[in-house]
């Protein structure tokens, strides 16, 4: 069998799930002893057209953008998105609480006509995909698993269950039982729940879990003493595409 | 079996000698929390905490555990029991009740060995309550006390003093690796069975179920179609966290892994819980218990019902350790039996 060759793209994000990639390191050699590695630009500069994986990393948020997914889309035998703002439209999806008169003029000022943009997408809203790693960053774990997946055959299913399952097997005690805003009650695990085992609570970069019952999460907010306004603007910073979706077409795209 | 008397002051000297042979957990103080962690030189004990935060079944059931290695080139497979001998100190009776029936229900049909290989080599030391936690409701679950399942049994009966009562052989090895201790007084006695009735009584007045609690299988037989799981759980976030909270749910998944080369791998088992959403799916997409009010029925069923079906006893040893953990504060059986309990009662 001759190895994949295998191709990394950004579009609007900061490559940070790139960097995480080059941060395995020795291992990122045992992994890549099975793969061919055409286009990286954190580790590589040469780059190559002929790809049999391609990885996509940002969300889609101009026009020029769709179109060159498009055609990654087309010369890729598997396409799968990586980090929050592929997966789930990440922060960029700020904007899309805004007019786009507003958002323009805030970010390009003067200069905010010359500038071709509208709301943030995640890559699975314009193109299918075969598979997505969430996290902002995503966890390089995670990432391996994926690939090691591929290579055996097998499709990775990230976790359909939230971030409290892994925080409870971590013996973590409960950040919301303490008196904070902990969102991951709704979020999507398979980060073994590393922010809270860390000391700060779940910010809900994975997305929403499937089925994410977002109305009794706003109850229990504020039971537990915020406002609502103070659960919205947490929502809002990785979940903002889902909030503008209809529920049910989540729950369809996603399961 | 015989009980004796052992002075605070004899503590560390008696721990030092354990800590050669096993690893030893004792009840610490963390924040407005307990845990039982590690024994280091010197370190206070919490005899007076409420409840151990997380539960004890994570130190013979862990969360993550390696079942077996294979190879994925030749196909081999070995077996992997990894079991360190090991001293749980301080453990409260609803929590010794609850390990009593996981030993059970890890030998039903063929015996978990790797369940097995730890709960063998574990110790276990039971404590007598000082306090109760605020969602407790063990003393009207049959567990505030316990006849079996400990190796020896403390009760604090002064400021610096314990009558330990002995539960095995292996237990009574301990108590004298340093020689000889007192045997206990009549009078010393009689101290640590007032200290356990001061205990119940102050359990008994919070919390309270309204009826015994030999009706609660009778209660669910007839509540299967009550309203209150669709009222309930609709605050319900499917979290788990209640089962993976409780010491007596024993579910697990089991997944495999293989190393970078792709030349060796792993076959390990993970908590899971009847309360996440594929917990019952099966191949072709089917799942038995779709509906949020199904799996939120289905472990009160388990704790009340099913569990007594095939122990004849309750699942729920009344710990609270649920009620405090449910972000959405509906996951209390208590609250639950009796509330059942007044429905069935009045339709009759
Ligand atoms: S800290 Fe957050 S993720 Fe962990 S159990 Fe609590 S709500 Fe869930
Ligand atoms: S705990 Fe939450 S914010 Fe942190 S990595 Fe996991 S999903 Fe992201
Ligand atoms: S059901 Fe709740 S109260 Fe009962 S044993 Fe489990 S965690 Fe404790
Ligand atoms: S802890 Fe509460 S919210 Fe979470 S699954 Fe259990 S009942 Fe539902």
């Amino acid at each position: 069998m001759s190895k994949p060759k295998v191709a990394f793209f950004d579009f609007a994000g900061c490559e940070g799930d790139q960097l995480q990639i080059a941060n395995l390191e020795e291992r990122l050699l045992d992994i890549a002893s099975h793969l061919e590695i055409v286009n990286f630009r954190e580790v590589k500069t040469e780059q190559a057209d002929n790809y049999d994986i391609a990885f996509i990393e940002g969300s889609i948020t101009r026009p020029e953008d769709e179109k060159r997914l498009k055609k990654i889309r087309k010369q890729a035998k598997m396409l799968i998105a990586m980090g929050a703002c592929a997966t789930i439209g990440g922060i960029n999806c700020l904007k899309n609480f805004l007019g786009k008169q507003e958002y323009t003029s805030l970010v390009y000022g003067p200069y905010a006509r010359h500038y071709s943009t509208y709301a943030t997408r995640p890559v699975r809203a314009v193109v299918p995909v075969d598979g997505e790693i969430h996290g902002c960053p995503i966890d390089k774990e995670e990432f391996v698993l994926v690939v090691k997946s591929l290579l055996l055959g097998k499709i990775y299913i990230p976790p359909d269950y939230p971030v409290c399952v892994e925080c409870k097997k971590a013996g973590n005690i409960c950040q919301l039982e303490q008196g904070r805003l902990c969102l991951g009650m709704i979020t999507r695990a398979g980060c073994k729940a590393t922010c809270i085992s860390a000391g700060s609570v779940c910010w809900g970069c994975r997305g929403p879990v499937p089925g994410a019952n977002l109305d009794a999460a706003r109850q229990v907010i504020d039971e537990h003493g915020f406002s609502w306004l103070e659960a919205e603007d947490r929502f809002r910073l990785y979940l903002g595409y889902f909030l503008r979706l209809q529920g049910w077409v989540y729950e369809q795209e996603t399961t | 079996m015989s009980a004796h008397v052992v002075y605070l002051e004899q503590l560390p000297s008696l721990f030092e000698k354990w800590k050669e042979k096993f690893k030893l957990f004792v009840p610490q103080k963390k924040g407005d929390y307990y845990l039982l962690q590690e024994y280091e030189r010197g370190q206070e004990i919490c005899f007076d905490y409420d409840v151990i935060y997380n539960p004890i079944k994570s130190f013979l059931f862990p969360s993550y555990e390696t079942l077996l290695d294979f190879d994925l080139k030749t196909y081999a497979s070995k077996p992997v029991v990894d079991a360190e001998p090991q001293i749980l100190f301080g453990i409260h009776p609803y929590d010794i009740k609850a390990i009593n029936q996981l030993d059970q229900l890890m030998e039903m049909g063929s015996v978990d060995v790797n369940y097995r290989a730890r709960r063998d080599k574990t110790v276990i030391m039971g404590l007598e309550p000082l306090r109760v936690a605020k969602t407790a409701f063990w003393s009207f679950m049959d567990a505030e006390k316990v006849d079996f399942g400990f190796d020896l049994f403390w009760t604090k009966i002064g400021p610096s003093a314990f009558v330990v009562e002995v539960g095995s052989v292996l237990g009574e090895e301990l108590l004298f690796v340093n020689g000889k201790v007192d045997v206990a007084t009549a009078a010393e006695k009689e101290v640590a069975r007032r200290k356990h009735q001061e205990i119940v009584k102050k359990a008994k007045m919070q919390n309270v179920l309204k009826f015994p609690n030999t009706d609660i299988p009778k209660v669910m037989a007839k509540s299967f179609n009550s309203y209150v799981w669709i009222e309930k759980s609709r605050k319900c976030l499917s979290c788990g966290s209640c089962n993976f909270i409780c010491p007596t749910c024993y579910c697990f998944d089991i997944q495999d892994e293989v190393d970078d080369l792709l030349k060796k791998g792993k076959r390990y088992r993970t908590w899971d819980g009847c309360m996440l959403r594929s917990f019952a799916s099966i191949a072709g997409g089917h799942n038995f218990r779709k509906q949020v009010f199904e799996r939120y029925r289905h472990r009160y069923m388990r704790k009340g019902r099913y569990i007594y079906d095939l122990l004849g006893e309750l699942g729920c040893v009344g710990c609270g350790r649920c009620i405090q953990s449910c972000p959405a504060r509906i996951a209390n059986p208590l609250e639950i039996f009796n509330f059942l309990w007044e429905d069935v009662s009045y339709e009759k």
